[in-house]
């Protein structure tokens, strides 16, 4: 059984840790939340934006008694329409700053887990006596190094007997 | 406002005929009418056959032999009857796709023409990338991959100058090394839809900016851009590329040749390649972000790559409706450059119908090699 003396700075780090991560919650949950944003704002001009071009285009179409290429073009004349007001909106900065956001976001949300689950499978093939993925590009990589250094050494090689061909007395 | 048009459009949709329209039953209709019926079947015949039995389509099959591999890179050599004395090599892009769309069926393959004309037609397959070659830059392309590749080139055909074609990415790549090393025997230099100056580069640019996308974060974390990230930046450019393909198939698929041709484009268009991390990092970085190549500001290997020093005749081909290498983008190097003779053309067609398809038969592919054929 473990005496005191060994347990109490093991309860003390403990309680300090406890102590130390409730405090970070707390400033994380008490900081002020961004202003909502309305997903709404953006695409709404852009989903007008599109009726409009689909209408004008759709106005411009005579009438065909042929009702599967009547079908087609108000097919095309929709799709046609949607792509270019889509294509305006995603020109936008407005449009470039937001997809920006989400990314950065995604990748900030992802890093840590990304490497969690890295880890975790490496240990799990560690235990069971595996290789990583991780141990496999290193020798692939040391595959790569070493083909490298013969070409080089073939250039080398190929640049020294031409050198000697050109001494070589005709 | 818009609501109350739409509602308009659909009124129109719906009673288009009652408004001063009338339809009499001519022969003529009901001739239309036997006709789309008869393509209805053939259309569910073909879709059931599509569905039940896919085939897999046959792809690059014009006769080529592997002169060299690097790692993951291959080049090849096209069998041909070889009329002009110069090589060409044939750089593409690297990662996004696989080169096989150069060679995608007998009859509508670039590679096919080429050979035809009598060129000595050499192709540098970049190859698909794994977690492995993360480390592989855009400089280590330009100053140990390129440079063996034209000495191969040169090996192999026994010819003292050869010539480079480079096509989307292969473009810019072909420029840095031909700028970083001016004394290769290049004769010829011919551009097809490869961005070189990025201020012009279009929506890419505008999302890649530096104000919106940390380049730098984003290798750090993911490390390579799997292919799956490149489809989605890819589709994000055209959103509604797929209901319109999806469409044209369902109109077209009684026709036959329609069916064996969207298959084997359909299967390079889903066929995307990963993009080496520090690859993908430097190509944002310097050329989206920065546009080093243009303004002259590059280095590879401590050379530094001025599109000035690039001398020989140069063929700069646009497409019109490129929305991945904008023509203003991809012309700019005709202005760049200090060759005398050089030529720029903008044809109909986007950046993939340029090279590939019935369009790029009629208009692109004779075009470059009635340009390159005399000054081989």
């Amino acid at each position: 059984m473990a005496d005191a003396s060994t347990v109490n700075p093991l309860l003390d780090l403990w309680r300090k840790q406890f102590e130390e991560s409730a405090a970070a919650w707390t400033r994380v949950v008490g900081q002020a939340p961004p202003p909502p944003t309305d997903p709404t704002a953006f695409w709404r001009p852009v989903l007008n934006q599109g009726l409009e071009q689909w209408a004008r285009l759709f106005a411009q179409t005579p009438m065909t008694p042929d009702l599967a290429t009547q079908w087609k073009q108000f097919m095309d004349q929709w799709i046609e329409a949607w792509s270019k007001a889509l294509g305006q909106a995603m020109n936008t900065d407005a449009y470039a700053q937001m997809m920006g956001k989400y990314l950065d976001q995604w990748l900030v949300a992802s890093a840590p887990m990304k490497k969690a689950a890295e880890q975790q499978i490496d240990q799990a093939l560690q235990t069971l006596n595996m290789a990583s993925r991780s141990q496999l590009t290193a020798v692939a990589k040391q595959i790569i190094e070493l083909e490298e250094r013969l070409e080089r050494m073939e250039d080398t090689l190929g640049a020294i007997l031409q050198r000697l061909d050109h001494k070589e007395p005709k | 406002m818009a609501l109350e048009r739409f509602a308009d459009v659909v009124e129109r949709f719906t009673h288009g005929y009652g408004n001063g329209h009338t339809l009499e039953p001519r022969a003529e209709t009901v001739t239309q009418w036997q006709e789309e019926l008869e393509r209805v079947v053939r259309r569910a015949e073909n879709l059931q056959r599509m569905l039940t039995n896919p085939q897999e389509p046959k792809v690059g099959q014009t006769p080529r032999q592997e002169i060299y591999k690097k790692n993951k890179s291959r080049l090849y050599r096209y069998q041909s009857k070889r009329t002009h004395r110069t090589p060409l090599l044939f750089v593409p892009n690297l990662g996004i796709s696989r080169p096989y769309i150069f060679d995608l069926m007998p009859g509508a393959s670039f590679v096919e023409h080429m050979t035809r004309e009598g060129f000595d037609f050499y192709m540098l397959d970049w190859g698909v990338f794994g977690p492995e070659d993360n480390d592989l830059s855009f400089e280590d392309c330009v100053t140990r991959i390129l440079p063996r590749m034209t000495r191969k080139v040169l090996e192999s055909s026994g010819a003292e100058s050869l010539s480079v074609l480079g096509y989307c990415m292969g473009a810019p790549l072909s420029a840095s090394f031909l700028a970083a090393y001016p004394e290769t025997p290049v004769k010829n230099f011919i551009n097809m839809a490869g961005p070189i100056d990025f201020s012009k580069i279009g929506l890419f640019g505008l999302w890649l900016d530096e104000k919106y996308f940390n380049v730098d974060r984003f290798v750090e974390t993911i490390g390579a851009v799997p292919a799956d990230m490149v489809k989605a930046g890819f589709k994000l450019l055209k959103p509604t590329m797929d209901l319109s393909t999806n469409l044209n198939l369902w109109w077209n698929l009684w026709n036959d040749k329609y069916v064996e041709g969207f298959n084997a484009l359909n299967r390079w268009a889903n066929e995307y390649v990963a993009f080496p991390g520090e690859f993908f990092r430097q190509w944002v970085g310097d050329f989206y972000q920065r546009n080093k190549l243009f303004r002259g500001e590059a280095v590879f290997g401590g050379r530094p790559a001025r599109l000035s020093s690039i001398s020989c005749p140069v063929f700069v081909v646009g497409a019109k409706e490129d929305y991945i290498a904008p023509p203003e983008c991809v012309r700019a190097l005709i202005d760049a450059v200090s060759s005398r003779d050089k030529d720029y053309v903008e044809l109909p067609g986007g950046h993939i119908s340029l090279i590939a398809g019935r369009g790029a038969s009629l208009h692109c592919w004779p075009k470059v090699s009635s340009w390159l054929a005399p000054r081989s």
